[in-house]
Protein backbone atom coordinates (compact mmCIF):
# COMPACT_ATOMS: atom_id res chain seq x y z
CA UNK A 1 0.00 0.00 0.00
CA UNK A 2 2.14 3.11 -0.69
CA UNK A 3 0.43 6.71 0.25
CA UNK A 4 0.03 9.87 -1.77
CA UNK A 5 1.51 12.53 -0.12
CA UNK A 6 0.22 16.17 -1.04
CA UNK A 7 2.60 18.52 -1.05
CA UNK A 8 1.76 21.91 -0.24
CA UNK A 9 1.18 24.90 -3.19
CA UNK A 10 4.60 26.46 -3.82
CA UNK A 11 2.62 30.13 -4.11
CA UNK A 12 -0.68 29.49 -1.92
CA UNK A 13 -2.23 32.92 -3.18
CA UNK A 14 -1.47 31.83 -7.00
CA UNK A 15 -1.92 27.80 -7.09
CA UNK A 16 -4.29 25.88 -4.93
CA UNK A 17 -3.53 22.50 -4.74
CA UNK A 18 -6.23 20.14 -3.34
CA UNK A 19 -5.79 16.75 -1.77
CA UNK A 20 -6.86 14.60 -4.62
CA UNK A 21 -3.41 16.24 -6.81
CA UNK A 22 -5.99 18.44 -8.88
CA UNK A 23 -5.54 22.46 -8.64
CA UNK A 24 -6.33 26.06 -10.40
CA UNK A 25 -4.50 28.77 -10.95
CA UNK A 26 -5.83 32.33 -9.01
CA UNK A 27 -7.07 35.29 -9.51
CA UNK A 28 -9.82 37.93 -9.29
CA UNK A 29 -12.94 38.49 -11.09
CA UNK A 30 -14.45 42.04 -11.59
CA UNK A 31 -18.50 41.94 -10.44
CA UNK A 32 -19.18 45.14 -12.02
CA UNK A 33 -17.48 44.65 -15.87
CA UNK A 34 -16.43 41.00 -15.55
CA UNK A 35 -12.87 41.23 -16.07
CA UNK A 36 -10.67 38.60 -15.04
CA UNK A 37 -6.87 39.12 -13.30
CA UNK A 38 -3.94 37.02 -12.58
CA UNK A 39 -2.66 36.99 -10.13
CA UNK A 40 -5.23 38.37 -7.35
CA UNK A 41 -6.21 42.34 -7.51
CA UNK A 42 -7.56 44.72 -4.85
CA UNK A 43 -9.28 46.92 -7.15
CA UNK A 44 -10.05 46.25 -11.44
CA UNK A 45 -7.80 47.97 -13.57
CA UNK A 46 -10.38 48.14 -16.10
CA UNK A 47 -13.35 50.19 -13.30
CA UNK A 48 -11.64 50.70 -10.57
CA UNK A 49 -14.26 48.52 -8.58
CA UNK A 50 -13.13 47.04 -5.69
CA UNK A 51 -16.15 44.62 -5.80
CA UNK A 52 -13.86 41.48 -7.00
CA UNK A 53 -14.65 37.60 -6.78
CA UNK A 54 -11.91 34.89 -5.96
CA UNK A 55 -11.75 32.74 -8.90
CA UNK A 56 -10.43 29.19 -9.96
CA UNK A 57 -8.79 30.05 -13.83
CA UNK A 58 -9.74 26.94 -16.34
CA UNK A 59 -7.13 24.24 -16.55
CA UNK A 60 -7.01 24.61 -20.67
CA UNK A 61 -5.61 26.99 -23.03
CA UNK A 62 -3.54 28.63 -26.16
CA UNK A 63 -0.05 28.88 -25.64
CA UNK A 64 0.64 32.60 -27.33
CA UNK A 65 4.63 32.29 -27.39
CA UNK A 66 7.26 30.49 -25.70
CA UNK A 67 11.32 30.28 -25.50
CA UNK A 68 14.11 27.84 -24.24
CA UNK A 69 15.58 29.41 -21.53
CA UNK A 70 19.50 28.34 -21.69
CA UNK A 71 20.92 30.90 -18.77
CA UNK A 72 19.04 31.44 -15.26
CA UNK A 73 19.58 32.27 -11.68
CA UNK A 74 21.02 28.86 -9.45
CA UNK A 75 17.54 28.44 -8.32
CA UNK A 76 16.97 26.81 -12.12
CA UNK A 77 18.08 24.13 -13.99
CA UNK A 78 18.64 24.85 -17.30
CA UNK A 79 17.55 24.62 -20.32
CA UNK A 80 13.96 24.88 -19.47
CA UNK A 81 10.76 26.37 -21.82
CA UNK A 82 8.63 28.96 -20.39
CA UNK A 83 5.50 30.07 -22.14
CA UNK A 84 2.41 32.29 -22.02
CA UNK A 85 -0.72 30.27 -22.29
CA UNK A 86 -3.71 32.65 -23.17
CA UNK A 87 -6.55 31.49 -21.00
CA UNK A 88 -10.53 31.68 -21.46
CA UNK A 89 -11.46 33.88 -18.79
CA UNK A 90 -9.24 36.61 -21.16
CA UNK A 91 -6.04 35.80 -18.83
CA UNK A 92 -2.07 35.37 -20.04
CA UNK A 93 -0.34 33.46 -17.40
CA UNK A 94 3.47 32.38 -17.59
CA UNK A 95 4.95 28.86 -17.04
CA UNK A 96 7.43 26.62 -17.61
CA UNK A 97 6.33 23.91 -20.51
CA UNK A 98 7.01 20.29 -19.88
CA UNK A 99 5.98 16.75 -22.07
CA UNK A 100 6.98 18.41 -25.10
CA UNK A 101 10.83 18.03 -27.22
CA UNK A 102 11.96 21.93 -27.52
CA UNK A 103 11.41 21.64 -30.97
CA UNK A 104 8.01 20.66 -31.11
CA UNK A 105 6.58 23.76 -29.23
CA UNK A 106 4.29 25.60 -31.00
CA UNK A 107 2.65 28.91 -30.74
CA UNK A 108 -0.92 28.08 -31.00
CA UNK A 109 -1.14 24.83 -29.33
CA UNK A 110 -3.70 23.78 -26.72
CA UNK A 111 -2.21 23.42 -23.14
CA UNK A 112 -3.08 22.26 -20.21
CA UNK A 113 -2.41 22.97 -16.19
CA UNK A 114 -0.50 20.40 -14.89
CA UNK A 115 0.38 20.33 -11.27
CA UNK A 116 4.32 18.90 -10.40
CA UNK A 117 6.16 18.91 -7.95
CA UNK A 118 8.27 22.48 -7.74
CA UNK A 119 11.34 23.66 -5.71
CA UNK A 120 11.46 22.82 -2.11
CA UNK A 121 10.77 25.35 1.20
CA UNK A 122 13.04 26.45 4.00
CA UNK A 123 13.10 23.52 5.55
CA UNK A 124 13.89 21.57 2.24
CA UNK A 125 10.83 19.88 1.64
CA UNK A 126 8.97 19.55 -2.09
CA UNK A 127 6.67 21.82 -3.00
CA UNK A 128 3.77 21.73 -5.81
CA UNK A 129 3.76 24.12 -8.77
CA UNK A 130 2.81 23.76 -11.83
CA UNK A 131 3.84 23.34 -15.56
CA UNK A 132 2.13 23.44 -18.70
CA UNK A 133 1.82 20.51 -20.89
CA UNK A 134 0.34 19.72 -24.00
CA UNK A 135 -3.06 19.20 -23.83
CA UNK A 136 -4.39 15.42 -24.71
CA UNK A 137 -5.87 14.87 -27.98
CA UNK A 138 -9.36 13.21 -28.70
CA UNK A 139 -9.29 11.00 -31.37
CA UNK A 140 -12.50 9.86 -32.96
CA UNK B 1 7.39 78.58 -17.39
CA UNK B 2 10.90 78.10 -17.96
CA UNK B 3 12.03 75.78 -20.51
CA UNK B 4 14.40 73.48 -19.34
CA UNK B 5 18.35 73.54 -21.02
CA UNK B 6 21.42 70.76 -20.87
CA UNK B 7 23.94 72.52 -20.38
CA UNK B 8 27.16 70.29 -19.44
CA UNK B 9 27.54 66.87 -19.86
CA UNK B 10 30.02 63.97 -18.81
CA UNK B 11 30.14 60.22 -18.73
CA UNK B 12 32.97 57.80 -18.11
CA UNK B 13 34.09 55.01 -20.17
CA UNK B 14 31.16 51.83 -19.95
CA UNK B 15 32.77 49.02 -19.15
CA UNK B 16 34.18 47.07 -16.40
CA UNK B 17 35.97 49.14 -13.88
CA UNK B 18 37.36 46.22 -10.96
CA UNK B 19 38.98 48.99 -9.11
CA UNK B 20 36.13 52.00 -8.96
CA UNK B 21 33.06 51.51 -7.27
CA UNK B 22 29.63 53.74 -8.36
CA UNK B 23 30.80 56.12 -6.32
CA UNK B 24 33.88 57.20 -8.18
CA UNK B 25 32.02 56.33 -11.41
CA UNK B 26 29.19 59.27 -10.38
CA UNK B 27 31.82 61.88 -9.19
CA UNK B 28 33.82 61.20 -11.71
CA UNK B 29 30.72 61.85 -14.39
CA UNK B 30 29.36 64.76 -12.22
CA UNK B 31 32.79 66.71 -12.41
CA UNK B 32 33.07 66.30 -16.27
CA UNK B 33 29.80 67.37 -16.58
CA UNK B 34 30.48 70.19 -14.08
CA UNK B 35 34.07 70.91 -16.18
CA UNK B 36 31.92 71.09 -19.45
CA UNK B 37 29.39 73.69 -18.63
CA UNK B 38 32.27 75.63 -17.28
CA UNK B 39 30.78 76.48 -14.13
CA UNK B 40 31.68 76.87 -10.31
CA UNK B 41 30.03 73.91 -8.85
CA UNK B 42 28.54 76.07 -6.14
CA UNK B 43 25.75 77.40 -8.60
CA UNK B 44 24.20 73.59 -8.31
CA UNK B 45 21.16 73.97 -6.25
CA UNK B 46 20.31 70.55 -6.28
CA UNK B 47 20.95 67.04 -7.04
CA UNK B 48 19.28 63.23 -8.39
CA UNK B 49 20.62 60.35 -8.62
CA UNK B 50 19.19 57.21 -10.10
CA UNK B 51 20.76 53.41 -9.49
CA UNK B 52 19.52 50.65 -9.02
CA UNK B 53 21.54 48.04 -7.40
CA UNK B 54 23.75 50.57 -5.82
CA UNK B 55 22.32 50.48 -1.76
CA UNK B 56 21.03 53.53 0.02
CA UNK B 57 22.38 57.01 -0.15
CA UNK B 58 24.67 56.69 -3.19
CA UNK B 59 23.58 60.14 -4.56
CA UNK B 60 25.12 61.84 -1.15
CA UNK B 61 28.51 59.82 -0.96
CA UNK B 62 28.73 61.15 -4.79
CA UNK B 63 28.05 64.69 -3.37
CA UNK B 64 30.21 63.85 -0.84
CA UNK B 65 33.38 63.05 -2.83
CA UNK B 66 33.23 66.37 -4.90
CA UNK B 67 32.61 68.61 -2.18
CA UNK B 68 28.77 69.18 -3.00
CA UNK B 69 27.24 67.55 0.16
CA UNK B 70 24.59 69.42 1.80
CA UNK B 71 22.55 70.54 -1.14
CA UNK B 72 18.80 68.61 -1.37
CA UNK B 73 18.99 65.02 -3.33
CA UNK B 74 16.90 62.39 -4.17
CA UNK B 75 18.44 58.92 -4.80
CA UNK B 76 15.58 57.54 -7.61
CA UNK B 77 14.74 53.93 -8.68
CA UNK B 78 12.86 53.04 -11.53
CA UNK B 79 15.03 50.37 -12.90
CA UNK B 80 16.32 50.22 -15.85
CA UNK B 81 14.98 53.66 -16.06
CA UNK B 82 16.36 55.21 -12.99
CA UNK B 83 18.76 57.69 -14.64
CA UNK B 84 16.09 59.28 -16.71
CA UNK B 85 13.95 59.69 -14.04
CA UNK B 86 16.57 61.56 -12.40
CA UNK B 87 16.97 64.15 -15.40
CA UNK B 88 13.09 64.17 -15.05
CA UNK B 89 13.00 64.88 -11.38
CA UNK B 90 15.75 67.64 -12.24
CA UNK B 91 13.77 69.62 -15.16
CA UNK B 92 10.47 69.26 -13.16
CA UNK B 93 12.40 71.50 -10.20
CA UNK B 94 13.71 73.66 -13.01
CA UNK B 95 10.01 74.44 -14.84
CA UNK B 96 8.36 74.84 -11.02
CA UNK B 97 10.65 77.41 -10.66
CA UNK B 98 12.14 76.13 -7.34
CA UNK B 99 15.47 75.43 -8.94
CA UNK B 100 18.06 77.46 -11.88
CA UNK B 101 20.80 74.65 -11.80
CA UNK B 102 20.27 71.20 -11.21
CA UNK B 103 22.60 67.88 -11.72
CA UNK B 104 21.25 64.83 -12.55
CA UNK B 105 23.61 61.72 -12.78
CA UNK B 106 23.24 58.07 -13.13
CA UNK B 107 25.78 55.67 -12.07
CA UNK B 108 25.79 51.55 -11.59
CA UNK B 109 28.48 49.56 -10.76
CA UNK B 110 26.88 46.20 -12.11
CA UNK B 111 29.35 43.78 -12.10
CA UNK B 112 30.28 43.63 -8.57
CA UNK B 113 26.65 43.42 -8.10
CA UNK B 114 25.44 40.60 -10.40
CA UNK B 115 26.32 38.26 -13.22
CA UNK B 116 24.68 36.14 -15.79
CA UNK B 117 20.41 36.78 -16.74
CA UNK B 118 18.43 39.55 -14.77
CA UNK B 119 15.55 38.55 -13.32
CA UNK B 120 12.17 40.26 -12.28
CA UNK B 121 11.81 40.81 -8.31
CA UNK B 122 12.33 37.16 -6.78
CA UNK B 123 8.30 38.01 -5.37
CA UNK B 124 7.43 38.47 -8.45
CA UNK B 125 4.95 35.17 -9.84
CA UNK B 126 6.85 34.99 -13.07
CA UNK B 127 10.46 35.03 -11.38
CA UNK B 128 8.95 31.79 -9.30
CA UNK B 129 8.05 30.35 -12.48
CA UNK B 130 11.71 30.79 -13.98
CA UNK B 131 11.02 34.03 -15.84
CA UNK B 132 14.16 35.73 -17.08
CA UNK B 133 14.51 39.52 -19.20
CA UNK B 134 16.29 38.15 -21.60
CA UNK B 135 13.77 34.83 -21.56
CA UNK B 136 10.79 37.44 -21.49
CA UNK B 137 12.06 39.52 -24.57
CA UNK B 138 13.03 36.15 -26.44
CA UNK B 139 9.06 35.34 -26.39
CA UNK B 140 8.38 38.46 -27.97
CA UNK B 141 10.89 37.66 -30.49
CA UNK B 142 9.66 34.40 -30.95
CA UNK B 143 6.06 35.82 -31.27
CA UNK B 144 7.29 39.04 -33.15
CA UNK B 145 8.53 36.58 -35.95
CA UNK B 146 5.26 34.47 -36.20
CA UNK B 147 3.41 37.80 -36.65
CA UNK B 148 5.85 39.45 -38.93
CA UNK B 149 7.83 37.00 -40.73
CA UNK B 150 11.02 38.79 -39.45
CA UNK B 151 13.59 35.94 -39.75
CA UNK B 152 16.57 35.17 -37.33
CA UNK B 153 19.23 36.89 -39.95
CA UNK B 154 16.94 39.87 -39.77
CA UNK B 155 17.13 40.16 -35.82
CA UNK B 156 21.02 40.47 -35.81
CA UNK B 157 21.61 43.28 -38.15
CA UNK B 158 20.35 45.04 -35.20
CA UNK B 159 23.67 44.35 -32.66
CA UNK B 160 25.62 44.37 -36.08
CA UNK B 161 24.93 47.47 -36.74
CA UNK B 162 24.84 48.72 -32.81
CA UNK B 163 28.29 47.05 -32.25
CA UNK B 164 29.55 48.97 -35.82
CA UNK B 165 28.69 52.39 -34.15
CA UNK B 166 30.24 51.15 -30.81
CA UNK B 167 33.21 50.59 -32.48
CA UNK B 168 33.37 54.72 -33.31
CA UNK B 169 32.64 55.38 -29.64
CA UNK B 170 35.84 55.48 -27.63
CA UNK B 171 33.56 55.11 -24.28
CA UNK B 172 31.46 52.06 -25.38
CA UNK B 173 31.81 48.93 -23.75
CA UNK B 174 32.43 47.22 -27.29
CA UNK B 175 34.68 48.56 -29.38
CA UNK B 176 34.99 45.45 -32.31
CA UNK B 177 32.90 45.35 -35.05
CA UNK B 178 30.68 41.89 -35.53
CA UNK B 179 29.24 39.86 -38.44
CA UNK B 180 25.84 38.61 -38.74
CA UNK B 181 28.03 35.03 -38.15
CA UNK B 182 29.06 36.18 -35.36
CA UNK B 183 25.45 36.90 -33.75
CA UNK B 184 24.15 33.34 -34.99
CA UNK B 185 27.27 31.55 -33.75
CA UNK B 186 27.41 33.36 -30.02
CA UNK B 187 26.06 31.53 -27.22
CA UNK B 188 22.20 30.63 -27.08
CA UNK B 189 20.74 32.67 -23.83
CA UNK B 190 17.27 31.93 -24.46
CA UNK B 191 15.95 30.91 -27.95
CA UNK B 192 16.04 33.03 -30.37
CA UNK B 193 18.54 35.13 -28.20
CA UNK B 194 22.46 34.68 -28.50
CA UNK B 195 24.68 36.37 -26.43
CA UNK B 196 25.36 38.93 -29.15
CA UNK B 197 21.71 39.85 -29.24
CA UNK B 198 22.03 40.66 -25.70
CA UNK B 199 23.32 44.04 -23.55
CA UNK B 200 26.11 43.36 -21.69
CA UNK B 201 27.19 43.41 -17.09
CA UNK B 202 28.76 47.17 -17.67
CA UNK B 203 29.61 49.50 -14.78
CA UNK B 204 29.16 52.82 -15.80
CA UNK B 205 27.58 56.60 -14.80
CA UNK B 206 27.07 59.75 -16.71
CA UNK B 207 25.24 63.03 -15.18
CA UNK B 208 23.81 66.13 -16.83
CA UNK B 209 23.68 70.00 -15.84
CA UNK B 210 20.30 71.30 -16.59
CA UNK B 211 19.18 74.90 -16.24
CA UNK B 212 16.02 77.63 -16.42
CA UNK B 213 16.48 80.17 -19.07
CA UNK B 214 17.72 82.60 -16.40
CA UNK B 215 20.78 80.05 -15.59
CA UNK B 216 21.61 79.08 -19.26
CA UNK B 217 21.58 82.65 -20.73
CA UNK B 218 23.93 83.18 -18.32
CA UNK B 219 26.20 80.22 -17.92
CA UNK B 220 25.63 78.29 -21.52
CA UNK B 221 27.77 80.07 -23.47
CA UNK B 222 25.54 79.26 -26.93
CA UNK B 223 26.23 75.47 -26.42
CA UNK B 224 22.85 74.64 -23.91
CA UNK B 225 20.85 72.24 -25.74
CA UNK B 226 16.84 72.55 -25.19
CA UNK B 227 15.17 69.90 -23.34
CA UNK B 228 12.08 69.93 -24.94
CA UNK B 229 9.80 66.85 -23.32
CA UNK B 230 11.18 64.92 -20.40
CA UNK B 231 7.71 62.45 -20.39
CA UNK B 232 7.23 59.69 -17.73
CA UNK B 233 4.60 56.74 -17.12
CA UNK B 234 4.36 53.40 -15.68
CA UNK B 235 2.77 50.25 -17.12
CA UNK B 236 -0.83 49.71 -16.55
CA UNK B 237 -2.59 46.24 -16.13
CA UNK B 238 -4.15 44.35 -19.06
CA UNK B 239 -7.81 43.96 -18.68
CA UNK B 240 -7.69 41.70 -22.01
CA UNK B 241 -4.36 40.58 -23.10
CA UNK B 242 -2.71 42.12 -25.61
CA UNK B 243 0.06 42.22 -28.17
CA UNK B 244 3.44 41.47 -27.26
CA UNK B 245 4.75 42.78 -30.08
CA UNK B 246 3.79 46.23 -29.80
CA UNK B 247 4.09 48.67 -26.65
CA UNK B 248 1.23 50.61 -25.79
CA UNK B 249 3.48 52.01 -22.90
CA UNK B 250 6.18 53.16 -25.05
CA UNK B 251 3.24 54.13 -27.41
CA UNK B 252 1.52 56.40 -24.44
CA UNK B 253 4.90 58.12 -23.04
CA UNK B 254 5.96 59.25 -26.93
CA UNK B 255 3.06 60.89 -27.05
CA UNK B 256 2.94 62.34 -24.22
CA UNK B 257 6.52 63.58 -25.32
CA UNK B 258 5.42 64.63 -28.67
CA UNK B 259 2.72 67.04 -27.59
CA UNK B 260 5.06 68.66 -24.89
CA UNK B 261 7.74 69.24 -27.57
CA UNK B 262 5.27 70.00 -30.11
CA UNK B 263 6.63 68.05 -32.56
CA UNK B 264 5.29 64.42 -34.16
CA UNK B 265 7.51 61.10 -34.67
CA UNK B 266 8.17 62.59 -38.78
CA UNK B 267 10.55 65.30 -36.93
CA UNK B 268 12.95 63.63 -35.36
CA UNK B 269 16.39 63.00 -36.98
CA UNK B 270 17.78 60.69 -34.67
CA UNK B 271 17.43 58.59 -31.64
CA UNK B 272 18.42 56.49 -28.78
CA UNK B 273 16.46 53.99 -27.53
CA UNK B 274 16.17 50.81 -25.31
CA UNK B 275 17.72 48.24 -27.06
CA UNK B 276 18.29 45.78 -24.32
CA UNK B 277 17.96 42.84 -26.39
CA UNK B 278 17.93 43.21 -30.43
CA UNK B 279 14.45 42.44 -30.39
CA UNK B 280 13.66 45.37 -27.78
CA UNK B 281 14.96 47.78 -30.35
CA UNK B 282 12.58 46.88 -33.15
CA UNK B 283 9.62 46.98 -30.22
CA UNK B 284 11.12 50.65 -29.13
CA UNK B 285 11.05 52.15 -32.38
CA UNK B 286 7.66 50.99 -33.36
CA UNK B 287 6.09 52.02 -30.16
CA UNK B 288 7.85 55.16 -30.54
CA UNK B 289 5.88 55.52 -34.44
CA UNK B 290 9.40 55.98 -35.80
CA UNK B 291 8.88 53.37 -37.80
CA UNK B 292 5.51 51.87 -38.85
CA UNK B 293 4.53 48.23 -36.95
CA UNK B 294 6.41 45.20 -38.12
CA UNK B 295 8.81 47.12 -40.68
CA UNK B 296 11.58 47.99 -38.70
CA UNK B 297 13.69 44.60 -39.76
CA UNK B 298 13.31 45.76 -43.49
CA UNK B 299 14.65 49.32 -42.61
CA UNK B 300 17.44 48.02 -40.91
CA UNK B 301 17.94 45.96 -43.50
CA UNK B 302 17.98 48.85 -46.20
CA UNK B 303 20.20 50.57 -43.67
CA UNK B 304 17.67 53.43 -42.75
CA UNK B 305 18.83 53.04 -39.27
CA UNK B 306 22.42 53.07 -39.46
CA UNK B 307 24.45 57.00 -38.95
CA UNK B 308 24.23 57.56 -42.12
CA UNK B 309 20.81 56.63 -42.78
CA UNK B 310 16.96 58.58 -42.90
CA UNK B 311 16.86 57.86 -39.58
CA UNK B 312 19.69 56.76 -37.43
CA UNK B 313 18.93 54.73 -34.37
CA UNK B 314 21.48 53.94 -31.16
CA UNK B 315 24.63 56.25 -32.85
CA UNK B 316 26.57 55.70 -29.56
CA UNK B 317 26.37 51.97 -30.13
CA UNK B 318 23.01 52.02 -27.99
CA UNK B 319 22.92 49.12 -24.74
CA UNK B 320 24.23 46.55 -27.01
CA UNK B 321 27.04 48.35 -27.76
CA UNK B 322 28.23 50.83 -25.44
CA UNK B 323 26.43 48.97 -22.77
CA UNK B 324 23.88 48.89 -20.04
CA UNK B 325 25.12 50.17 -15.99
CA UNK B 326 21.02 49.82 -15.34
CA UNK B 327 21.28 53.62 -13.37
CA UNK B 328 23.92 55.22 -16.10
CA UNK B 329 22.17 53.70 -18.84
CA UNK B 330 19.35 57.00 -19.17
CA UNK B 331 21.55 59.36 -18.54
CA UNK B 332 24.41 58.37 -20.73
CA UNK B 333 21.58 58.32 -23.84
CA UNK B 334 21.20 62.39 -22.91
CA UNK B 335 24.96 62.89 -23.22
CA UNK B 336 24.92 61.04 -26.37
CA UNK B 337 21.95 63.39 -27.78
CA UNK B 338 23.38 66.58 -26.72
CA UNK B 339 26.97 65.59 -28.25
CA UNK B 340 25.19 64.69 -31.52
CA UNK B 341 23.10 67.75 -31.29
CA UNK B 342 26.45 70.28 -30.52
CA UNK B 343 28.67 68.40 -33.41
CA UNK B 344 31.00 67.00 -30.86
CA UNK B 345 29.97 63.67 -31.51
CA UNK B 346 33.19 62.85 -33.56
CA UNK B 347 33.48 59.43 -35.99
CA UNK B 348 30.07 58.62 -35.42
CA UNK B 349 28.63 61.99 -36.24
CA UNK B 350 25.00 62.30 -37.93
CA UNK B 351 25.25 65.30 -40.19
CA UNK B 352 22.90 68.19 -39.41
CA UNK B 353 20.26 66.86 -36.59
CA UNK B 354 18.04 68.70 -35.16
CA UNK B 355 16.07 66.87 -33.21
CA UNK B 356 17.02 63.82 -31.14
CA UNK B 357 14.83 61.23 -28.92
CA UNK B 358 16.09 59.60 -25.81
CA UNK B 359 13.82 56.45 -24.79
CA UNK B 360 14.34 54.25 -22.14
CA UNK B 361 12.17 51.45 -20.42
CA UNK B 362 12.76 48.98 -17.37
CA UNK B 363 11.77 46.50 -15.24
CA UNK B 364 8.69 43.64 -15.14
CA UNK B 365 6.04 42.81 -13.35
CA UNK B 366 3.24 40.50 -13.45
CA UNK B 367 0.27 41.45 -15.53
CA UNK B 368 1.78 44.82 -16.36
CA UNK B 369 3.60 45.26 -19.90
CA UNK B 370 6.07 47.31 -18.75
CA UNK B 371 7.68 49.25 -15.15
CA UNK B 372 8.93 52.29 -15.88
CA UNK B 373 8.92 54.35 -19.26
CA UNK B 374 10.63 57.42 -20.37
CA UNK B 375 10.95 59.35 -23.39
CA UNK B 376 13.14 62.39 -23.81
CA UNK B 377 13.42 64.67 -26.36
CA UNK B 378 16.12 67.19 -26.96
CA UNK B 379 16.25 70.31 -29.82
CA UNK B 380 19.05 72.13 -30.92
ZN1 LIG C 1 -14.14 46.16 -13.58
Amino acid sequence: MTTTVIEESFRPGELEVRPDGTGNLLGSRCRSCGAHFFPTREACAGCLSQDLDAVKFSTEGVLYTYSVVRQSTPAFEVPYAIGYVDFPEGVRIMGQIAGLEFDEITIGMPMTLSLEPFGENEEGDPLTGYRFRPAEVTND
Amino acid sequence: MTDVHVVGVGMTRFGKHPDKDATDLGAAALLEAVADAGIDPRIIESAYVGHVFQGMVTGQRILAQVGLAGLPLSNVENACSSGATAIREASLAIRAGENDVVVAVGTEHLTSKFSGALTPDPSDPEAAVGATMPGVYAMRATRYMEDHGMTREQLALIPVKNKANAARNPLAHFRKEITVADVLESRPIADPLNLHDCSPVTDGAAAVIVMSDRAAKKYANGRGVRLAASALRSGSVDVTPTSMTFEPLTWATAQDAYERAGIGPDEVDFAEVHDCFSIAEVLRVEGLGLFEQGSYPWAVERGEADINGRLPINPSGGLIGKGHPLGGTGVAQVVELVRQLRGEAGDRQIEGAKVGLAHCRGGKAVGIEGAACTVQILIR
